[in-house]
Formats: structure tokens, C-alpha cells, sequence
């Protein structure tokens, strides 16, 4: 236990030295004000580049709207740049070889693995409760929160599948030695969830269904019950990778 | 009692054999010297003893317990200290040497107490910078730091020296040599001057076997070559000194690449100088060097890899 919280504490001393802390929260900081803002200057861009004498009509915004770009920003740009930011967490050290030293003293290869998926979760949540924060501060701001317990939820939906992405990028972080590969891997995995996404009958069962219908918790076309397969394959995965990756990294080559 | 012990270890990479049945132990307070050329596999071996990879056949006891891949049961007795070592270089060395001990579960204040002997022991009590920017020379000393951090019963230094000046390699050796009563100290190499200095028991790797060990001093005696070896300042002086020779029925012989050295083999050493000495005043030859052959590590590792 005591090499778990001391590993973990070289995790967050290297998030926060390699800036690797300061760079997500700086995206999500970005993201949280730009959903609502979006949302609320959008007509008015629209309006302004339209030609002239062209009538545009445009709904006025509503918190609705803020939180589509929520929904539609944090998967793309915000789980782009936390694969991104995460795909050299193990690899980085394979290629260095700091693991040696580590290993050698008799640290438990799993405890790193654990170690790493913890710090992973960990700056993931803050990243996210940061931009959701400020979303919500926003959009109260502009419009109002009605309806927070369903927007709370469509969130934790977003979170969920970020823990998903970040223990597949552990678990091919131990598979491969490279960190691209890493990021191909799971960004492959990602891509044959959207393939069987084609399937209407599988939908409810993938888990791309947390982003990818979330918002329709927002607006009351669907409820927490319809995620429950989904929610259930996806931890599924996350408990596969993290044993996967224990067992295949167990048998590395260090 | 021996600390490591190492039976039939076989190595396969590809269709290439690195090691081929190797045997050797290391008696326990030696400093055990492991030789070989680049690439006959000593990484390999000790990587082996170390549980980083995975023998294909034998086994490797360390401190009379079985050494499992992948399983780091046996790496609390051990020290490492790899050919480049490698840390995190946004830390502090004493950050780092603490992170050791929160791993090995040494209590704070004992830990404390260990980074400062140990920072002390390898001079870098005062380098108070990120590791990054550490030359390779601190970075090996920090490595004997770290290496140390656990007590360990056997150190491990794969070509501590290799990559060091003079000084640094000088400096790493001193340490080495200091901690030798606290510890059994194996490290490989391929430098041999640093093997005489400090190593009391060796083993010589090559073509995936040993082909020789035991201690330094009765290796060296086993395999002494008698005689003295005379370099002349020219042919016409080595030519009369042969001369004489013949006349006196000495055996000697000439030597292949250096037309001005004669080799003048026998079993009494003293008796042999003796009379080379006496006919070289006799002749009036002054010879460039007049030498007593004993033999050098060199001699030995060179027969060992050629044959």
C-alpha cells in the first residue's frame, strides 16, 4: 500500500512537472467557458457573416444549446487531447527505462499499473469537474439550470467513457512499446465501437452510447435506465484492460 | 555460503544462442568481476539474475532462493545498477533516493538518514538540480546511490565504467571498493585494468559459456608463463644476443610481430634472467627493455576468447 501512495505521488509530482496537468486543465478551462459562449454568440456570428439582405432565421438559444456544444466538445476535442496526453504514460518509461530502477527495488509491476490508472482517473475528474463547472456557472449565468440532475447525468455518462479510453490506453500501453501504437490501438478500438454503433439492435450495449446519446437525457427523450447495458459493458471493459494489462505487464520485457 | 548462484542458464534471441549453459557463483563479501566481450551476454545474464527477462532453460539462485521472471521476489537482496541508468529527470536526487525508500518501505526517518550517508558516500551531497541536468558520470554515481538504497546483499553493476572518463571511472571504482565489506559486489565489464584493481574472484564469458573462473590470484597463478623478453635497439644487437644463444643451446623464441623482441622461455624464472643478463654484459648489448613475463589479465582473456 504504502509503494501504491508513493508511486501514485510520483505520478502527480510528473503530471505536474511535465505540465502534463497544466495542459489539460488549461483545454478543459477553455472548453467549460467556450460551450455556453458558443452557444450564446453562435446567432450572432451568424447574423454578421450572413450576406447582405439575406434573411436568417435564427431560434434564440437556450441552455439546451450550451450544453449540445458540451456534449459535442468534450468528447471530440477533450478526450482527443487526454488520449493524447496519456499515450506515452507507460510507453514514455519503457523507451527511458525508469522502470528498471523501480522494479529492481522490488516494486510490484501492478502497483504501477494501478499507480497510473489511478493518477489517470484522477486528473481526468478534475479536468472534467473543471469544465462542467464552468459550463454550468455560464449557462445559469446566461440562461438557467433547469433540468441539472439529468445534465449531471449525461455527464457522468462522458465520464465513464473517458475512464474507458483511459484504461484501454493502459492496457495497449503494456501490450505495445511505442506511444503511438498506443494511441492507434485505442483510437482503433474507439472506431470499431462506432462500426457496431451501425447496428441499431447492438446501440444500447456499446458504449459510444454514453456520448454519443447523452444529450438526449438533457432533453427527456431517453432516461438513466437506457444507459444501464451500456454503462455495464463499458465497466466491464475498464475491469478487463486493467487485468489484461496486469497480466501482460507482468510479462514484459523492462 | 555463495549469494548468487547461477546453473545451466540458456539464452535464446531469434535463432541466435547468447548464452549456452552458463555456470558460475559468487561467494558471498567478494567482488566478483564478470568479463566478456561487447555482446557475449552479460547484460543478458544478469538481466536474467535480476527477474527482467526470462531464461529458456537453468536456474538462478539468489541468496539460496529461486529467482522467478516477472515475480521480484529475490530483487530485495539486490542492488541494480544498470549500463545507463535512467530516472526521472524532473526530480532532485534526494527526491528521487526518497521515492526509493517509500517503495522498499523504509521508515522516513531511516530513510532520511540513508539519503544523506549515501548522497555523502558518492559525493553528490551538494548537487541540489533536477536529474536532468546530471552528466553521465553523476548519473552513475546516483545510480550507486540508489543501487545501495535497500541494503542490498548483492550489488549488481552492469559496466559501471564503461562510459566514464578516467576520473569518473576512477571515482565509480573507489565507491565500488568502499562498500565491498557491506556488500557483495558483481559488476561486468570489458575494461580489465579495472577488473585487477578491485575484483577478487572473476568469471570470463564467451560464446555463451564461461570458459574460466575462480579467484583472480590462483587464476593467475595456474596460468603463469615463465621467462623474460628482451627488446633490442636493433637487428645487429639481437643478432649477436642470438648468437651466443645458439651457442649456449637456449631455448628461445622470436617474435612474430616485433622483429627486435626475443622470448626466452623456461621454468626458473630467476635462474633464466640470470643468464640472459649475464650474456647480454658479457656481449656488451644494451637492450630498449628487458622484461620478466608474469601473466596479465589480458593474456588471459585474450587466449580465453581467441581459443
Amino acid at each position: 500500500m504504502r509503494a501504491y501512495i508513493a508511486f501514485t505521488k510520483k505520478e502527480w509530482v510528473e503530471s505536474i512537472r511535465t505540465y502534463r496537468l497544466f495542459i489539460l486543465l488549461a483545454v478543459f478551462f477553455v472548453l467549460g467557458i467556450m460551450n455556453p459562449l458558443t452557444a450564446k454568440l453562435t446567432p450572432t456570428l451568424l447574423a454578421n457573416f450572413a450576406p447582405e439582405g439575406m434573411v436568417v432565421e435564427i431560434p434564440t438559444p437556450t441552455a439546451l444549446d450550451s450544453w449540445i456544444q458540451f456534449h459535442k466538445n468534450v468528447p471530440q476535442m477533450g478526450l482527443f487531447v487526454l488520449v493524447i496526453m496519456f499515450s506515452g504514460a507507460m510507453t514514455g518509461e519503457y523507451n527511458k527505462g525508469t522502470f528498471v530502477n523501480m522494479v529492481t527495488k522490488g516494486l510490484k509491476r501492478r502497483t504501477i499499473i494501478f499507480a497510473k490508472f489511478t493518477m489517470s482517473v484522477l486528473l481526468w475528474t478534475m479536468s472534467l469537474l473543471l469544465c462542467f463547472g464552468l459550463s454550468s456557472y455560464y449557462t445559469a449565468y446566461y440562461w438557467n439550470l433547469d433540468g441539472f440532475t439529468q445534465i449531471l447525468q449525461s455527464v457522468i455518462c462522458v465520464w465513464l467513457f473517458g475512464i474507458l479510453l483511459l484504461s484501454m490506453l493502459l492496457f495497449f500501453g503494456a501490450v505495445v512499446r511505442n506511444g503511438y501504437a498506443c494511441m492507434m490501438f485505442t483510437g482503433g478500438m474507439v472506431v470499431i465501437f462506432f462500426l457496431l454503433n451501425m447496428l441499431p439492435s447492438l446501440q444500447k450495449y456499446n458504449p459510444v452510447y454514453l456520448v454519443g446519446s447523452c444529450q438526449s437525457l438533457i432533453t427527456g427523450e431517453l432516461v438513466m435506465s437506457d444507459f444501464t447495458a451500456s454503462i455495464i459493458i463499458s465497466i466491464v471493459f475498464v475491469v478487463l484492460s486493467i487485468v489484461g494489462s496486469v497480466l501482460c505487464f507482468d510479462r514484459k520485457k523492462l | 555460503m555463495n549469494i548468487l548462484e547461477v546453473e545451466e542458464v540458456s539464452k535464446t534471441f531469434g535463432n541466435q544462442k547468447i548464452l549456452d549453459g552458463v555456470n558460475f557463483h559468487v561467494p558471498e563479501h567478494s567482488v566478483f568481476g564478470f568479463l566478456g566481450q561487447n555482446g557475449a551476454g552479460k547484460t543478458t545474464t544478469m538481466k536474467i539474475v535480476l527477474g527482467l527477462l526470462q531464461a529458456d532453460h537453468g536456474t538462478v539462485r539468489v541468496n539460496d532462493q529461486k529467482v522467478t521472471y516477472g515475480q521480484t521476489k529475490t530483487n530485495r537482496y539486490i542492488g541494480y545498477l544498470p549500463d545507463v541508468p535512467e530516472y526521472y529527470g524532473y526530480m532532485k536526487p534526494k527526491e528521487y533516493l526518497r521515492l526509493c525508500g517509500e517503495i522498499t518501505g523504509v521508515s522516513k526517518k531511516e530513510a532520511d538518514k540513508r539519503i544523506e550517508e549515501l548522497l555523502h558516500l558518492v559525493g553528490l551531497e551538494k548537487a541540489n538540480k533536477k536529474i536532468a541536468g546530471f552528466s553521465r558520470g553523476m548519473k552513475q554515481r546516483l545510480g550507486i546511490a540508489q543501487a545501495l538504497f535497500n541494503e542490498p546483499k548483492l550489488l549488481i553493476c552492469d559496466e559501471p565504467t564503461s562510459a566514464l572518463d578516467p576520473i569518473g571511472r576512477k571515482e565509480i571504482l573507489d565507491i565500488l571498493y568502499q562498500v565491498k565489506d557491506k556488500t557483495t559486489v558483481v559488476f561486468s565489464t570489458h575494461i580489465l585494468s579495472d577488473v585487477e584493481r578491485i575484483c577478487d574472484t572473476i568469471a570470463v564469458l564467451n560464446k555463451g559459456k564461461i570458459q574460466m573462473q575462480g579467484e583472480l590470484s590462483q587464476i593467475k597463478e595456474k596460468n603463469k608463463r615463465e621467462g623474460v623478453e628482451v627488446e633490442f635497439a636493433s637487428k645487429d644487437a639481437k643478432e649477436r644476443f642470438l648468437e651466443e644463444m645458439n651457442q649456449r643451446q637456449i631455448v628461445y623464441k622470436q617474435s612474430e610481430e616485433n622483429p627486435l623482441l626475443v622470448e626466452v622461455r623456461g621454468k626458473d624464472q630467476e635462474q633464466l634472467a640470470k643468464r640472459t643478463l649475464h650474456i647480454l654484459a658479457e656481449k656488451e648489448i644494451i637492450p630498449v627493455r628487458f622484461f620478466c613475463m608474469e601473466p596479465t589479465l589480458e593474456d588471459l582473456f585474450m587466449e580465453v576468447v581467441k581459443g
